[in-house]
């Protein structure tokens, strides 16, 4: 009951969602719909789980005056606020939308575009070319950098105008995205592929039961 | 620019600022910021779940089965009841129950995933790696253009060689293997550089925004 309803569960839902791909039948499509439908349905819940736990982790750093305990407060006031007036009033509310427009959206730009920063100094200590292949990564991420920026082209015009590519530092940029680059996407996409299918089929037939986690 | 503008302007030039502001080290700012954005960003998810998934794919059809408009909309409880299982993990008799949310969503995601993965990651690519060839033999691709078809499956080959660890890696299948580990070099060469200069272009869009919109605003006044 509690593993094997589960592994059968996984089985049915699994070997559904392949049947009904292959077959163009209209119940077969009907299924395949109402399933995705459910599984749209379901995963909201697993967020609404995910947020009482965040709840729970906050509030026990209040309750025990951990260090830094009133960001804690702040995460609160940012939740309460936006699911206040969000759920209420919806995602077109004007207050949500300026919310989402100075608040949010702001900090997630911001956020990222600090890993300009962290990401180049990484790079820094993890590109030394030491080695030939760490000599081809820097080179490639110079040349790709390079032929992003109008600058690019500029120096190649100026310091490389005898070879035979004018605007050559996009030129390469785009012929390296488009060859070696694309090959060794390929050779990884085509690796990983096989091993989701693969995993996938450990799942479906339950000899991959990980996800079930420890206990009876 | 009415009021509210100028305010969120000033909203979010404090934030950004304070995020930046970590540049330099830990400071109380920074701190204030990341959780806000933690509160806001997990209440802005919740919010865009109930509306685009919950209410239009489960409580719009069970409402309408209720008003009697449609009956198939019951079987909208099952999901719903599945769903609701997820709770279980919060009492400690029951958190096995979890199980069965977690079983159907993982069946579902792997049963979804095999043909559609199989299509598009493994016919669709390799396709693409050898259809070229097919040009070559009609006679309408140039010597480079061939010369590039040759390179992509070259690199395809020996990227597969060095992640195939069936065999051991000696003599040729080491060779195949090294050149493979020169193309991923360049693979994660070009994503690098690509992804550095993504965020350098947020980095200049923040930047522009605190010169041009915030600094601007306060000119204005002046």
């Amino acid at each position: 009951m509690k593993r094997q309803v589960p592994l059968v569960l996984c089985f049915v839902f699994g070997i559904v969602m392949i049947l009904t791909q292959f077959s163009p039948h209209s119940f077969s499509q009907g299924v395949y719909k109402e399933v995705i439908s459910w599984a749209l349905i379901i995963g909201p819940f697993a967020l609404v789980l995910a947020t009482v736990t965040l709840i729970q982790t906050h509030t026990a750093r209040i309750r025990r005056r951990t260090e830094h305990w009133q960001y804690s407060l702040v995460v609160f006031a940012g939740l309460i606020i936006m699911v206040l007036i969000g759920i209420p009033f919806g995602p077109q509310n004007t207050i949500f939308e300026w919310l989402y427009n100075n608040v949010q959206l702001p900090m997630d730009a911001t956020t990222f575009s600090l890993l300009a920063f962290f990401i180049v100094s990484a790079a820094y200590r993890a590109f030394r070319a030491r080695t030939f292949e760490a000599s081809l990564l820097l080179i490639t991420a110079l040349i790709v950098m390079m032929g992003n920026v109008p600058v690019g082209d500029l120096i190649w015009n100026t310091v490389l105008f005898w070879t035979p590519w004018e605007d050559g530092t996009s030129w390469w940029r785009q012929w390296i995205l488009d060859n070696p680059n694309l090959s060794a996407r390929r050779g990884i996409i085509l690796g990983v592929s096989l091993g989701v299918i693969s995993q996938s089929i450990r799942i479906i037939l339950g000899i991959e039961r990980s996800y079930l986690g420890g206990g009876d | 620019m009415d009021f509210w503008s100028l305010i969120g302007i000033w909203v979010a030039a404090f934030l950004t600022l304070s995020i930046y502001s970590v540049l330099y080290r830990d400071n109380p700012f920074y701190r204030f910021a990341e959780h806000l954005f933690v509160g806001v960003s997990v209440g802005y998810g919740i919010v865009l779940s109930i509306y685009q998934g919950f209410i239009p794919l489960a409580w719009k059809p069970f409402a309408a089965a209720i008003t009697g408009e449609s009956m198939s909309g019951f079987i909208k409880l099952i999901p719903i009841c599945i769903g609701l299982l997820f709770f279980a993990r919060l009492s400690p008799r029951h958190t096995w129950l979890i199980r069965y949310p977690i079983a159907i969503l993982i069946g579902f995601g792997s049963g979804i995933a095999i043909p559609k993965v199989l299509r598009a990651n493994i016919f669709e690519q390799t396709h693409g790696t050898i259809a070229p060839f097919a040009e070559i033999a009609a006679g309408t691709l140039s010597g480079w253009d061939i010369f590039e078809a040759v390179l992509i499956v070259v690199g395809v080959i020996c990227t597969l060689t060095y992640f195939f660890f069936a065999v051991e890696h000696r003599g040729p299948v080491k060779w195949l293997s090294k050149v493979g580990i020169a193309f991923l070099m360049i693979g994660f060469g070009s994503a690098f550089g690509n992804t550095v200069m993504g965020r350098v272009a947020l980095l200049i869009q923040r930047v522009d925004f605190l010169l041009n919109d915030w600094i601007g605003a306060i000119l204005t006044i002046f």
